[in-house]
């Protein structure tokens, strides 16, 4: 058994983050993911060809090709293949072509002008597949005055609505540490997918979706705009409380960067809370209902932040939580993929790449119970299955993948 | 029944005919019964008689209205039964009996302590999909979760926010909405599965705090090649997220070389559009006290929409920091039909429309999200009929 998607096909033309995770999870989820990559415009997540390699993965004794070792890439490309094809060419094209008759799915994350030049649309791409499923990814959609405006993860923050509810009561908007629309996008890429997935085994009708990352992030605030719609009123920024439960806050523990989150959503736990830390809160007037603790909940946090310093953040935490409080440490990325619960649950897996070796990452976040997917293979290096996917799915010899390789049209790493 | 129909309810419904049972209490599972119904299942939410725990979330309209329970409720029907009485809870299992997939976010403990388990329904080609905080097996199991712990324990709050404060958990309930789209997405995969397997239904185990983190890979394994955790940007950096303009906030994100050339050339600052040492990010970063105050005085004359469409015109990477206001004022959401109001209920508030556009099978709002056992009645009807 390997997965509730084994049996299903993507042909992919995925990059950076949106897309490669996209298809990343389908394949994790047992889909058979064949990506092709342009080798003249590589994926920009697997950096430029000259780029010096990573410090912790300069010494490992395979680690040779930037490329292959870059950690952005290798982080959303979990469970796929990758081929080389140079699209520009009339052979790249024509095999890109022949290839997508295999396809049930197809997803691009181009800018939306690339798949007309390239002479693959949707309905072009029909031609060689009539019952194709593709999505394609985009900052603004495939229609609309702002169709070909560009735009990335850090800019489609912004303009969806996300960053002016990200930051602190009171301070600027703010961007997420890292581009989050991307993957707001990859995972709602999934469920487009799969769902016209099912639609076409019961109708044998594909279709196409059009993905706005704009529309993507707007969803995932969604409320704050039907409270506008509803009140006329724009949300605050909260920082980290919350509209209705106090305590809701993220406080600092005994020592330099060490965080405990701490929250109570009813009185229960709130009791349990002030039990927990014998400072008298239970008896004070201010904090007596959900109400006063939100009318004073700067004063609750001075007082929780006092009491939280003089405690180690682990052992807070797992008090708290064993008490009933909504309570968590605040985990760094190194700390995260030591988690020993994500580690138990498999969702943290130990990944051996050939070029960087072994290290922690983190998988597919499903757990199936009847269709258990395997351990994901690890991102592909560029160009690594040419010979295997040519040969299986087109037959190509191994004298004509290398003849392919020699003019360029396929091959890996820098062109000539 | 008579159903008065969206605009786009010709068109077929993916999951037309999925009988859903949602006996959920948590936002990230709420959402995923909401994509259900979105994509045309019937789902039925089981609601204990004093009502989901959304409905008494703020924030709230001048009605009393809880804004959360309109946004994550609507589409579904509801009736009320308390499932710790016996009577009703026979009436929910009746319910399940006759459902394709049944959406909880109760942890294992409580489950086994209501009767409601997988196993206690003995029907293998049921569909059971779990959203909770932390998984349904595990040393965390039992341990209640929300958005804050999620932005705790997946990593995000560690580079969120500022290096000056404390970290920052993920706006609102961006963290369960991204759990309710996974499982959305893992539900349909394993009814597909079915679909082709007739019989063999299962269990689907969907932790919110393991879909953020699977949203923090690349923070992490980052981490792990540079053997540094990431950390929180400086409040001032003009390469990481929105800075002050004339009417509000900006993000110039300049990821290319062209891009800081065109972008410093527009702000009018030709010596810094022309070091070539600038193309080069690692020297940006490097180096940012020397351009920082003098790009920030050239932004605050601009305005943040004119901005945004000059760098559009040069192909620059950039974008406003827009409110929802003005987000209802922009001319290509409404062009893309974005906005919608549940179809029973046009006179209603105006919703956000779904995440991405299917052709075919478009997502619709049928209808407005229902007061608390609204439809028993009529639901009760079915199960005995």
């Amino acid at each position: 058994m390997s997965g509730p998607l084994s049996g299903t096909r993507g042909i992919v033309l995925t990059q950076a983050w949106a897309g490669s995770w996209c298809t990343s999870l389908l394949g994790q989820m047992g889909a058979d993911v064949v990506q092709i990559e342009v080798r003249k415009r590589p994926d920009s997540w697997r950096g430029d060809y000259a780029a010096p390699l990573p410090s912790q993965v300069r010494d490992r004794p395979n680690a040779v090709n930037p490329w292959n070792c870059n950690p952005l890439y290798n982080s959303v490309n979990l469970g796929k293949r990758c081929i080389t094809l140079d699209l520009g060419t009339e052979q790249g094209m024509a095999i890109f072509k022949r290839l997508l008759p295999f396809a049930d799915f197809c997803a691009e994350n181009f800018s939306p002008r690339v798949l007309g030049n390239f002479g693959i649309t949707y309905e072009q791409m029909c031609e060689s597949k009539p019952d194709i499923v593709l999505a394609s990814l985009s900052a603004y959609g495939h229609s609309g005055p702002w169709t070909n405006i560009p735009g990335i993860g850090g800019t489609i923050e912004p303009s969806s609505g996300m960053s002016g509810m990200l930051g602190y009561e009171g301070g600027p908007p703010l961007n997420s540490g890292q581009m989050f629309p991307d993957a707001i996008a990859a995972l709602n890429g999934v469920a487009g997918i799969v769902t016209a997935l099912r639609h076409r085994d019961l109708t044998g009708q594909g279709q196409y979706i059009d993905l706005s990352m704009m529309e993507s992030s707007l969803a995932a605030v969604g409320d704050a705009y039907l409270e506008y719609s509803m009140t006329g009123q724009q949300r605050p920024r909260l920082g980290n409380h919350h509209p209705s439960f106090a305590p809701h806050s993220i406080y600092l523990a005994s020592g330099e960067e060490r965080w405990v989150a701490i929250a109570c959503e009813d009185e229960v736990q709130w009791r349990a809370l002030a039990e927990a830390a014998g400072q008298g809160w239970a008896e004070d007037a201010r904090f007596a209902s959900m109400a006063s603790r939100k009318a004073n909940e700067a004063t609750l946090d001075q007082v929780i932040a006092a009491w939280t310093s003089g405690q180690d953040r682990d052992h807070l935490a797992s008090r708290l939580s064993a008490v009933g409080v909504i309570a968590a440490p605040v985990l760094d990325a190194l700390e995260l993929a030591e988690d020993a619960n994500l580690r138990a649950r498999e969702v943290i897996r130990d990944i051996d790449h050939p070029e960087v070796g072994v290290f922690p990452q983190v998988t597919l976040p499903m757990h199936f119970s009847r269709t258990k997917p395997q351990a994901p293979r690890p991102a592909p290096q560029q160009g690594q299955h040419n010979h295997e996917v040519l040969a299986e799915l087109l037959d190509m010899s191994a004298d004509e993948v290398d003849a392919l390789i020699r003019s360029g049209v396929s091959g890996g790493g820098p062109p000539d | 029944m008579a159903e008065v129909m969206s605009g786009e309810s010709n068109s077929p419904r993916a999951l037309a005919g999925v009988r859903v049972i949602d006996i959920s209490t948590s936002p990230a599972a709420a959402w995923t019964s909401r994509l259900l119904a979105d994509a045309g299942a019937d789902v039925v939410l089981v609601e204990s008689p004093e009502g989901h725990p959304l409905r008494r979330t703020g924030p709230f309209a001048a009605s009393g209205t809880s804004i959360p329970e309109a946004q994550f409720l609507a589409n579904k029907r509801s009736i009320t039964l308390d499932l710790e009485d016996g009577a009703s809870l026979e009436v929910a299992r009746k319910l399940i009996a006759g459902a394709d997939i049944v959406v909880s976010s109760f942890t294992p403990s409580r489950l086994e302590a209501l009767g409601l388990t997988y196993a206690s329904f003995g029907r293998p080609d049921l569909i059971m999909t779990h959203v909770t905080p932390h998984g349904m097996t595990g040393e965390l199991a039992e341990v209640p979760g929300n958005d804050l712990t999620v932005g705790a324990r997946s990593g995000w709050a560690s580079i969120n926010g500022t290096e000056d404060r404390e970290p920052l958990k993920p706006a609102a309930w961006t963290s369960s909405y991204c759990a309710g789209i996974a499982a959305y997405g893992a539900t349909v995969a394993a009814l597909r599965w079915r679909d082709a397997h007739p019989g063999e239904g299962q269990e689907v185990d969907v932790a919110v705090t393991e879909v953020m983190a699977a949203t923090f890979a690349p923070g992490m394994l980052r981490s792990l090649y540079t053997g540094k955790a990431q950390t929180r940007q400086s409040a001032d950096d003009q390469l990481a997220g929105p800075v002050p303009v004339a009417d509000g906030h900006f993000a110039l994100t300049l990821s290319r070389a062209h891009f800081w050339r065109d972008a410093m050339n527009l702000l009018g600052l030709e010596d810094l559009a022309e070091d070539e040492r600038y193309g080069a990010s690692w020297f940006r970063q490097a180096h940012r006290e020397e351009y920082s105050s003098r790009v920030a005085e050239a932004m605050s004359h601009w305005k943040k929409m004119d901005l945004f469409e000059e760098l559009a015109i040069r192909r620059v990477v950039a974008g406003p920091v827009l409110y929802m206001p003005e987000l209802r004022a922009t001319d290509h959401l409404e062009a893309r039909d974005y906005w919608r109001h549940a179809a029973d209920d046009r006179g209603g508030p105006e919703y956000p429309g779904p995440a991405y556009q299917m052709t075919s099978t478009p997502q619709t709002l049928d209808r407005h999200a229902p007061r608390t056992g609204e439809h028993s009645d009529e639901v009760r009807q079915e199960v005995q009929s």
